[in-house]
């Protein structure tokens, strides 16, 4: 290390944890700014000050850094910080084979992983120009829906701890428990469930998860109205949420947002409709929308969205074909060269990837758009004027899971 | 205006800009009122190894199909394109990650710094001269190296650096790891 | 026997502590007959209960003091471990239950763990103050107790202004709050601690003056009197003639303790712990026993004033006396003479026997031992339970005891029960709510007293 005290060091460098006095807790970064936005963020203005929320903290959902500049308790402005979840998932994915991939974009939607393991599996039967058998298809729509559903009830309570109410969380868990260990006796695991398989599943459907799944469905709608009863007419909880953080159809559309706070706004895009995958032009379902693009029409939509999903899987298994689970593969997948890209409806919007291959067993390049990364952004535009308070029912609002936005 | 022929796969149509009317083609689209597009499905940077390019998807309400507009042939020393914030301002992070990813400087972008890596980080890891040190890595052959290379951004610093904890050899300020073709891709200090 | 045979050094750990204790009482024994033999005893006996007699007042109050002091952190204790069950009871949790029975020591272990944890100062902190801060919040509480009457005769001071004491004494847990939240150098920190002081003072007037009905009805400030003015049946509390003072009252008083949904100094999912945040070990455990031993004095507070305090909710004598029917089951001990001491010796070991030998037929694989332990056990609860009701019935401050706790307990469950049921309000919300509608609606109970007792005053 050089012994100039002038030099503005790295970040890592262990000696600014020892020697620096206090201003070290200050979170004005120790470089000049990198570009305008940056250097008008970090200006402070009278009476401002810099207030770091995360990346530990209560109710960032995941390591989410989002410096806030307020003046009292008003926010001011925002610069969220990413990146201390990156591991570089495309990477390592161009460096495993197509197999490999499945596993590796696992944890990036870790709430609803079977959302993200599909990517590497559906672009490359779309470059293999694979039929897959219809069985697969439907058990696919079937995890898929289930999954959302899981997904759908830890929302409602990470919103409602986020307000402060403690009990909708553990509520929400008992439902997503059951979900899981259904899910669990599917795949053999409960969270990162590697269970698609390029050409079709890992394994048929099997008795012990269609009889959790009889005893699940027979009580999924009661619950589903039990959840929504202890929020929906709780007076301190719309009170907090309706009119706040409010979206309007240009704005989103704009921010490029998918899923909940788009179709919140009244837009019904959702790319099981707009652009159909896998059976479901053969389900019959709604696309619920709201016309406020509130917090509390993203609750309520949420709500809805977990109906359509009971009724959809109601009718998956009346449908369910007879056959096999798994096209003819090779082990050692040789992917045609082209390019592919596919997208689906992840319980928070449009997951979607564009993959490359140059023919041989490794993807060339695999992109991976997860929906919370962009959805996040909007949060930029609906904090300033809020109070810190609203910073975490608007961040919760918009359903953030760090695995995806990080990468 | 296209740089190419439009070609069709699967649900897919595909056409080619360059960057010097990648703004134009993507207003049109944008804003004509029979094409529709509103919805910037995807933004993605791609290194082929010997030009870089950026891949737009888009979804409009008018047809099934999703477009993808590649705008190509980026220099990969100084790799330069419009941005399309001015359409879609989620467009932002997009970007931001493309340049932190891949270098790729997209003019316009309001706030074009790194996104997922530190500051101080120099290289772009998902170019393909950037080679994973581990026995995954595409040519194990060629051992461990230390590809990446953290230090304070370049107009900060007035002498080079050693980055303490990592046994990165010193480099020179703004030599940034761009060589063209993969096998030269070894590195400033394997070539050295 | 074999722990007095036993040399000292092969001794268990049981037979070292009985051992002493064993001696201590021999010794003590013979010190006492000694003493009353040569006549040493009597008149050093008496000596003290006359220094006791002079100056009455005074060790009153170190009695009172003391026994406030231990008793703050057991009730802090009960509360924490009710919370906790009662929580998990809302959410369909189990809840502690590896400590003890039922989980019941969980509370007092964690008051353990708090005391053996790291005291941690951060870098930059006001040392001082940072140090003080727990200390004067938790006094704050505490020294309120000094004036709350839990029964007939038992209280700590008899205040002729004792409401202004206790609102004068409870405003400077917040002082403490702020100390915390300033010098901790920790901006959650500062904004919990100019939260807790916006909230706490602006909560503090709706408080005050939701009670100044109830003094205008009773015409005094002191506790006791208030307490005696509701003696009766439940009708005669001010719960039912002070309506709206009592609900502005508990709605305050759930800001005042900083209670869900109020809780927006400590608001985990925004400030992380508010001023607490950079506090642990031991200081931090004061924080949080002040918190708790707040909300009982608050739960305390609400019974007394509008709750009855220590009377039972229904005057069961006129009915008694209607019916003709006389209880007359207050035994004085006295009357049995050395009868006494043969029930003591005699009927415990009688009865535990009685119930053990059949548990012990009827259980053929029960072992001896465990029967008895099973016998001892049910014998004790039974008696008990006896002795709980003869002392009800033969001790007026027993009586205000037990409804003065169950009354208190209920309002503290109430507020546990809010904190599983509601989420949080917003700081603006929480303001304009005292100020738009709390004071109005105490300025408009306030008028409505004053012209219903000048109405009823002028008849």
């Amino acid at each position: 290390m050089t012994a100039d005290p002038t030099l503005v060091r790295s970040l890592d460098d262990p000696d600014l944890m020892v020697q620096t006095p206090a201003t070290i807790y200050d979170a004005i970064p120790p470089y000049p700014p990198r570009t305008e936005r940056e250097a008008e963020f970090y200006a402070m203005g009278d009476g401002e000050m810099l207030i770091n929320i995360g990346p530990q903290h209560p109710s960032t959902h995941g390591v989410l850094r989002v410096v806030l500049k307020i003046d009292g308790e008003r926010v001011v402005d925002l610069d969220p910080v990413l990146g201390y979840l990156h591991r570089g998932v495309e990477k390592i994915c161009e460096n495993g084979d197509w197999h490999h991939a499945i596993s590796n974009c696992d944890p990036l939607e870790y709430i609803a992983s079977m959302f993200s393991e599909a990517m590497p599996v559906l672009v490359a039967e779309k470059l293999l120009d694979l039929e897959v058998p219809r069985r697969a298809e439907y058990i696919r729509v079937l995890a898929w829906e289930l999954n959302r559903i899981a997904s759908h009830m830890l929302f409602i309570g990470w919103l409602a701890l986020d307000l402060g109410g403690l009990t909708p969380i553990l509520y929400g868990f008992i439902e997503r428990d059951e979900i899981v260990e259904m899910l669990a006796a599917l795949t053999g695991q409960r969270l990162l469930f590697n269970y698609l398989r390029i050409g079709g599943v890992n394994g048929d459907l099997n008795h012990e998860f269609l009889s959790r799944l009889g005893d699940w469905m027979s009580h999924a709608l009661k619950r589903a109205d039990d959840e929504s009863k202890l929020l929906n007419s709780n007076e301190i909880f719309v009170h907090r949420t309706r009119g706040l953080g409010v979206i309007d159809r240009d704005m989103a559309r704009r921010t490029c947002l998918t899923g909940p706070p788009l179709r919140a706004t009244g837009i019904p895009y959702d790319v099981r409709r707009a652009h159909p995958y896998s059976v479901y032009p053969e389900l019959e379902f709604d696309i619920p929308t709201r016309e406020e693009g509130d917090s509390y029409a993203r609750y309520l939509l949420h709500l809805d969205e977990i109906k359509q999903s009971i009724h959809i899987i109601d009718q998956v298994l009346g449908k369910m074909p007879d056959g096999p689970v798994m096209a003819k593969v090779p082990r050692l997948l040789r992917v045609p060269p082209g390019r592919a890209y596919i997208a689906i409806e992840s319980p928070r919007g449009q997951y979607s990837c564009f993959g490359m291959s140059d023919g041989s067993d490794q993807p060339f390049r695999l992109r991976i758009h997860d929906p919370s990364y962009f959805n996040l952004q909007a949060v930029g535009l609906l904090m300033p004027g809020h109070l810190i308070a609203d910073t975490m029912a608007i961040m919760a609002s918009l359903d953030p899971i760090m695995g995806g936005i990080d990468k | 205006m296209l740089a190419g022929p439009v070609t069709a796969r699967h649900d897919t149509t595909e056409i080619r800009v360059t960057p010097e009317h990648l703004t134009d083609v993507m207003t049109a689209l944008h804003d004509q009122p029979e094409l529709r597009f509103l919805i910037l499905s995807d933004l993605a940077g791609v290194d082929t190894g010997t030009v870089m390019q950026v891949v737009y998807h888009l979804w409009s309400d008018a047809t099934p199909d999703w477009l993808r507009v590649i705008c190509g042939d980026l220099l990969r020393d100084d790799p330069r394109i419009p941005s399309v914030t001015f359409l879609w301002n989620g467009a932002e992070w997009a970007e931001r990650e493309a340049y932190d990813m891949f270098g790729i400087i997209f003019e316009g972008n309001r706030d074009l710094r790194r996104i997922y890596m530190s500051p101080d980080y120099q290289s772009f890891p998902l170019r393909k001269d950037f080679l994973l040190p581990d026995d995954s890595s595409r040519s194990p052959g060629m051992g461990i190296r230390h590809m990446e290379q953290a230090a304070p951004p370049a107009e900060t610093r007035s002498a080079p650096t050693l980055r303490r904890g990592t046994g990165a050899a010193t480099i020179a300020p703004g030599d940034a790891p761009t060589t063209a073709t993969l096998p030269a891709a070894i590195g400033p200090e394997a070539s050295a | 026997m074999s722990i007095i045979t036993r040399p000292w050094s092969r001794m268990t750990l049981a037979g070292k502590i009985i051992l002493p204790l064993l001696l201590l009482f021999v010794l003590l024994n013979i010190l006492i007959v000694a003493g009353q033999m040569t006549g040493v005893l009597p008149v050093l006996v008496n000596g003290l209960f006359q220094v006791i007699n002079d100056n009455v007042d005074i060790f009153r109050f170190i009695g009172a003091v003391t026994a406030l002091l231990l008793f703050t952190v057991p009730a802090a204790f009960v509360i924490i471990f009710m919370e906790m069950k009662l929580i998990a009871f809302i959410n369909l949790r189990l809840g502690p239950n590896r400590q003890g029975p039922w989980g019941v020591l969980s509370s007092t272990l964690h008051g353990f763990k708090v005391l053996a944890k790291e005291d941690f100062t951060p870098t930059g902190a006001d040392v001082p103050v940072f140090t003080l801060a727990p200390v004067v919040t938790y006094l704050g509480a505490v020294m309120t107790i000094m004036v709350i009457p839990f029964a007939p005769g038992l209280f700590g001071l008899d205040m002729n202004l004792g409401l202004l004491y206790f609102f004068a004494v409870a405003g400077l847990g917040v002082i403490g709050l702020m100390m915390g939240g300033w010098s901790s150098f920790n901006k959650y920190s500062l904004l919990g601690g100019l939260r807790a002081a916006a909230a706490i003072i602006s909560y503090e007037i709706p408080l005050t003056l939701a009670v100044v009905g109830v003094i205008m009805l009773t015409g005094t400030m002191s506790l006791n009197a208030i307490v005696l003015r509701q003696s009766g049946s439940f009708i005669d509390w001010f719960a039912f003639q002070q309506p709206l003072a009592f609900i502005i009252f508990f709605i305050a008083a759930t800001a005042e303790g900083g209670r869900t949904p109020f809780d927006l100094t400590e608001a985990d999912s925004e400030i992380v712990a508010g001023f607490a945040t950079e506090y642990s070990g031991m200081r931090f455990g004061f924080f949080f026993f002040a918190e708790y031993v707040n909300l009982f004095i608050l739960s305390a507070l609400m019974v007394t004033l509008f709750l009855g305090g220590w009377n039972a909710p229904l005057d069961i004598q006129p009915l008694l006396d209607w019916l003709h029917i006389t209880v007359n089951s207050a035994i004085d001990p006295g009357s049995l003479g050395i009868g006494l001491l043969w029930i003591i010796l005699l009927v415990p070991p009688l009865a535990i026997l009685a119930v053990t030998l059949p548990i012990w037929m009827i259980k053929s694989k029960w072992s001896f031992l465990k029967a008895f332990i099973v016998g001892f056990v049910i014998v004790n609860v039974i008696g008990g339970a006896i002795l709980a009701v003869w002392a009800y019935i033969t001790f007026p401050f027993v009586a205000g005891l037990f409804w003065f706790f169950g009354k208190a307990f209920t309002m503290v469950a109430l507020f546990v029960i809010m904190r599983g049921t509601l989420p949080r309000v917003r700081i603006d919300e929480l303001m304009g709510f005292a100020w738009k509608w709390l004071i109005p609606a105490a300025l408009l109970n306030l008028f409505v007293t004053a012209g219903a007792l000048l109405v009823l005053q002028a008849r």
